[in-house]
């Protein structure tokens, strides 16, 4: 059995609490978080997190496509200003 | 009318059109021999340079029609009519490459340009007024919105979804956003979870409450 498979995912413990509370509370908020390390896990489907990136918290709204992924790859620490054109934008 | 007068009159660049306009590329330089130019493109899909219709440059007075031949890095090989040699493809280096608003076809249910939502008011749903849009991201994990605040120097960043921005009148020229709690720093009078701690004291702090970061 592989190791990335019996030590299972990594996630902070703290992230876990607030995600609880968060769901228990039902109230729409963004829970701002550090932990650029932790893996996205199911129970987090549904709720945005602002997940630092050494600057300010990029707002993440987990969707079950991200499972398995680290927050921090949705939250890029370089500055890349694009360009519009006709690029669209989907309200969720 | 002297012959100057005609010359003169011909160069005069028209009146630009009042519609909105879209930047959809740049010409960066000249390719080959034979009047082919390299366009740097700024749309979603490189090609699309050339798939609504004639171009304008940046003045409106000149109007272009452009054929993509090959698709090259960070951006395409083209032709525009009318040019035919190297010397007039240099003169083009720089030209913005625009086309009306109008040209763009119908976004789908939900979806709206970046270019119709920068410049919206951002307006709260209690009441009041939150500050303007001034750019969209996606970095993966769905849109989101950048909205300025007036006298204040950090941007608010909120996701693009129906529960935080549950109207958008892009004829009107405003969208309602419903606050989510968090994402105002704890000097704007937010009640964060997690107060932002002073630079340094982000190690202590969460030492102290039995976190790991």
């Amino acid at each position: 059995m592989a190791r990335s498979v019996w030590k299972g995912p990594f996630v902070d413990g703290y992230l876990l609490k607030k995600a609880e509370a968060s769901r228990a509370s039902g109230r729409s908020e963004v829970i701002k978080i550090w932990s650029r390390r932790s893996t996205v896990l199911p129970q987090f489907v549904g709720l945005t997190f602002g997940v630092y990136n050494g600057h300010k918290f990029l707002p993440v709204l987990v969707t079950e496509d991200m499972i398995g992924h680290k927050f921090g790859e949705f939250s890029p620490t370089r500055t890349f200003h694009g360009h519009s054109a006709d690029k669209r934008a989907k309200r969720a | 009318m002297g012959n100057a007068m005609m010359a003169r009159k011909a160069n005069t660049p028209a009146k630009p059109s009042a519609s909105p306009r879209v930047c959809l590329g740049v010409i960066t330089k000249a390719h080959g021999t034979r009047g082919e130019v390299r366009i740097r493109s700024y749309t979603e899909d490189a090609r699309a340079v050339a798939a609504y219709g004639p171009v304008t440059d940046e003045a409106g007075g000149r109007s272009m029609t452009v054929k993509i031949l090959d698709a090259s890095n960070g951006g395409v090989i083209a032709r525009i009519e009318g040019v035919e040699d190297r010397t007039q493809a240099t003169a083009l280096k720089g030209t913005k490459l625009y086309v009306p608003r109008s040209a763009l076809p119908d976004p789908g249910d939900d979806e709206f340009y970046h270019c119709d939502l920068i410049g919206l008011r951002a307006e709260l749903v209690g009441g009041g007024a939150l500050g303007t849009v001034i750019a969209v991201h996606n970095y993966g994990a769905g849109d989101v919105i950048e909205i300025t605040r007036p006298g204040r120097k950090a941007p608010v960043l909120l996701p693009f979804t129906h529960a935080v921005v549950p109207v958008v009148d892009t004829e009107a020229g405003w969208i309602k956003v419903d606050l989510p709690q968090g994402v105002l720093g704890a000097r704007d009078g937010d009640d964060m979870d997690v107060p932002v701690p002073a630079s340094g004291e982000i190690k202590t702090a969460r030492r102290a409450k039995g976190e790991r970061n």
